[in-house]
């Protein structure tokens, strides 16, 4: 094949271009790293084309955007992400969030919608693949936290994020023994529901119950987390919302 | 009369002759020929062609009045260089070698005219006509300043050149390196002992011969410094793209780019008339935009020259004519336009490509081209209706570890049903 006539004659669909695009997806397909001098080689070899033509083909796919500059992700490249940049400020700035609230703060804006839950989902689990978060689950919800967040802090963050479960805290912050039968009634809620996060809180380690199952205590070694925490939301009330239970 | 055959003659004919073809090889080979430095640096070649056959000449008739008359060519000789070599980096004339030959061509002159600046002498058995005192101490500075010169071209071009035409870059540089460097190694030797002169023009040969060839081999070697090339775009007068091709990457956004020529479409009539051409400085280069009668052309380069913007006026024109059926009938396809490649070949042919940055630098198929596994293909399908973003997810999932696609298939899973749970116990409660 002449140099000069390849060149002038040059499109995608040409055979020849068709050719080298076979063995570039080869090679990743075969989840090798693919550079210039791997396909120029390998093209070279296979099909016997003079320097120049090779070289116009590959120069060809990378200007018509066949072939990109890219590589396997690194740690590093994962937040080049525009989308999975703000979905990781969004989990380390609201820390013990879960999946219906990131969903909703990070597709819905403003303009409207910002991509389906499939994307979401994508970058969360990119996010997760890459140690920048990991995932814990809190009876039936799932909390994204950023990896270096212990267990304890992240379920402390989701549970103070809940308005009745502050409130039985804040019940228990103030007043160092309450009565387990008292609590819905201070707090102003339905029993069912009062019992069944008072249970919860109590499975997490965060409320102690005491012998004769009557009376609640906060565990003293999360009493200095909550209150620093509960600090925190004081300051930017948004981050308190009530959380529905799937009580079964 | 008795001519004076003697080595060094010929070999001053033979590197003459060498000159002459590459003086002429530089004016035949790029298709594109009106670049000043180019011109400026052919003109370097062409006097040095001058001054060796001339030298060898004086020697060939013992004539002391061409020895010295060759003495005087090394005044343009070092002179065209020196310019070519400041324009190709600096776009202007003005130097300071060019200060420092313009005052040691006036002195080289003055002394030409004393007498005893040349000698007829005997020197290895051979008649010479060697330079005497000062008029030879001028002349050998001269020709230093010019072989500094030619290396630091040679330099800058090895640098400077992009990943396709490295190779000839490489010899390109080599040509030079001996030329320059090497020739002059025998040339300051010549003063211990005259036959290194046979050596410092051999090696001038052998130098002059390389660079021919790797300028014949590659035009483009020729064009490497004088400004880079970074885009061209077609677009139809409504705005739409037909054609783009880059030579580099630019540091022009995409955005301002496609801006600037719609801006311009709009307020073509105020600006520009139809067949106008129009240069607009932005920060990172120069846009050359030019309006025709279907379409708008846009150059992005680093400098803007005449050359430059009778490329783009005739690429327009032959565009406008090769496509005419087409843009008539407002046909917006793309890959209609594809063989307007061979366009950017006969206008732009000169101009290297630098699209290809390093050997080794990681390449990915388009998202399009990649083929998934069926039942991973099948499940993102169900989940991604959306074409551009199930195509995205396709270029991510190649740039992962192997077991990112089913993470995500199972994490998917899970989340969904939390979610479906969510809104059941939300429309219970």
């Amino acid at each position: 094949m002449s140099t000069l006539n390849l060149a002038l004659s040059l499109t995608l669909s040409h055979p020849s271009v068709q050719s080298v695009i076979e063995i570039a997806k080869e090679v990743i397909n075969n989840n090798n790293v693919l550079d210039t001098e791997l396909l120029y080689s390998l093209a070279k070899r296979r099909l016997k084309f003079p320097r120049k033509g090779l070289l116009s083909i590959i120069q060809l796919l990378i200007n018509k955007k066949v072939l990109v500059e890219g590589s396997k992700y690194t740690k590093d490249e994962v937040l080049n992400n525009k989308y999975r940049f703000n979905l990781y400020r969004f989990l380390t700035s609201n820390l013990g969030a879960h999946f219906s609230t990131i969903r909703k703060h990070i597709i819905t804006d403003s303009s409207g919608n910002l991509g389906s839950s499939g994307q979401l989902i994508w970058h969360l689990e990119m996010l997760i693949k890459f140690n920048y978060v990991r995932k814990i689950k809190v009876k039936n919800y799932t909390i994204f936290l950023p990896y270096e967040i212990g267990d304890e802090i992240g379920l402390l963050h989701f549970v103070l994020r809940d308005e009745i479960y502050l409130k039985i805290i804040q019940l228990l912050l103030s007043n160092e023994k309450l009565k387990r039968s008292e609590v819905h009634k201070l707090v102003n809620e339905k029993r069912e529901t009062i019992y069944y996060r008072i249970n919860n809180l109590i499975e997490f380690k965060i409320i102690k119950l005491s012998r004769d199952n009557n009376s609640l205590s906060l565990n003293s070694r999360k009493r200095e987390d909550i209150i620093s925490i509960i600090t925190a939301f004081s300051q930017n009330k948004s981050q308190i919302k009530k959380l529905h239970f799937n009580n079964k | 009369m008795t001519l004076n055959w003697t080595p060094e003659v010929i070999v001053a004919f033979i590197i003459a002759i060498i000159g002459f073809i590459l003086t002429i090889t530089t004016y035949i080979k790029p298709k594109t020929k009106k670049i000043t430095s180019l011109n400026y640096i052919r003109l370097a070649i062409f006097s040095f062609s001058i001054f060796i056959f001339l030298d060898g000449l004086s020697i060939l008739y013992v004539s002391k009045f061409l020895s010295i008359f060759s003495g005087f060519i090394l005044i343009p000789l070092t002179l065209s260089l020196v310019i070519g070599i400041t324009y190709i980096t600096k776009e202007s004339y003005y130097s300071h070698g060019f200060i420092t030959v313009v005052g040691l061509s006036v002195l080289l002159i003055y002394l030409g005219f004393q007498p005893n600046a040349v000698d007829i002498q005997i020197q290895g058995g051979y008649i010479r006509l060697p330079w005497m005192g000062l008029f030879n101490v001028v002349g050998m500075i001269l020709t230093a300043i010019s072989e500094i010169y030619m290396l630091y071209w040679g330099i800058k071009t090895l640098r400077n050149a992009p990943f396709l035409i490295k190779k000839e870059a490489y010899l390109f540089f080599f040509g030079i390196f001996i030329a320059s460097v090497v020739s002059m190694v025998f040339y300051v030797l010549y003063l211990i002992d005259p036959f290194y002169i046979l050596l410092s023009n051999i090696a001038l040969l052998i130098g002059l011969l390389t660079v021919t060839l790797s300028v014949m081999i590659e035009p483009k070697l020729l064009y490497i410094l004088p400004f880079t090339v970074y885009r061209i775009v077609v677009k139809d007068r409504e705005g739409y793209p037909l054609f783009d091709h880059d030579w580099s990457k630019s540091e022009i956004s995409e955005n301002i780019f496609t801006g600037f020529i719609n801006a311009i479409q709009l307020m073509s009539e105020e600006i520009m008339n139809i067949g106008g051409l129009l240069d607009i400085q932005l920060k990172d280069g120069i846009l050359i935009l030019h309006e025709s009668e279907n379409i708008t052309v846009g150059l992005i380069t680093s400098k803007s020259s005449k050359l430059l913007r009778s490329s783009v006026a005739n690429f327009t024109r032959d565009f406008e004519n090769k496509f005419e059926k087409s843009l008539k009938e407002g046909n917006k396809d793309m890959r209609e336009y594809e063989s307007a490649q061979e366009l950017i070949e006969k206008h732009f042919s000169n101009f290297p490509s630098r699209i290809i940055t390093h050997k080794k630098k990681p390449l990915l198929l388009t998202e399009v081209l990649l083929k998934l596994p069926l039942s991973l293909e099948t499940a993102l399908r169900t989940i991604f209706k959306d074409e551009k973003e199930y195509n995205f997810i396709k270029s991510e999932i190649f740039r992962t570890p192997k077991s990112t696609a089913a993470g995500f298939i199972s994490l998917y899973k899970e989340l969904k049903k939390e979610l479906d749970d969510k809104e059941i116990t939300h429309e219970q409660s």
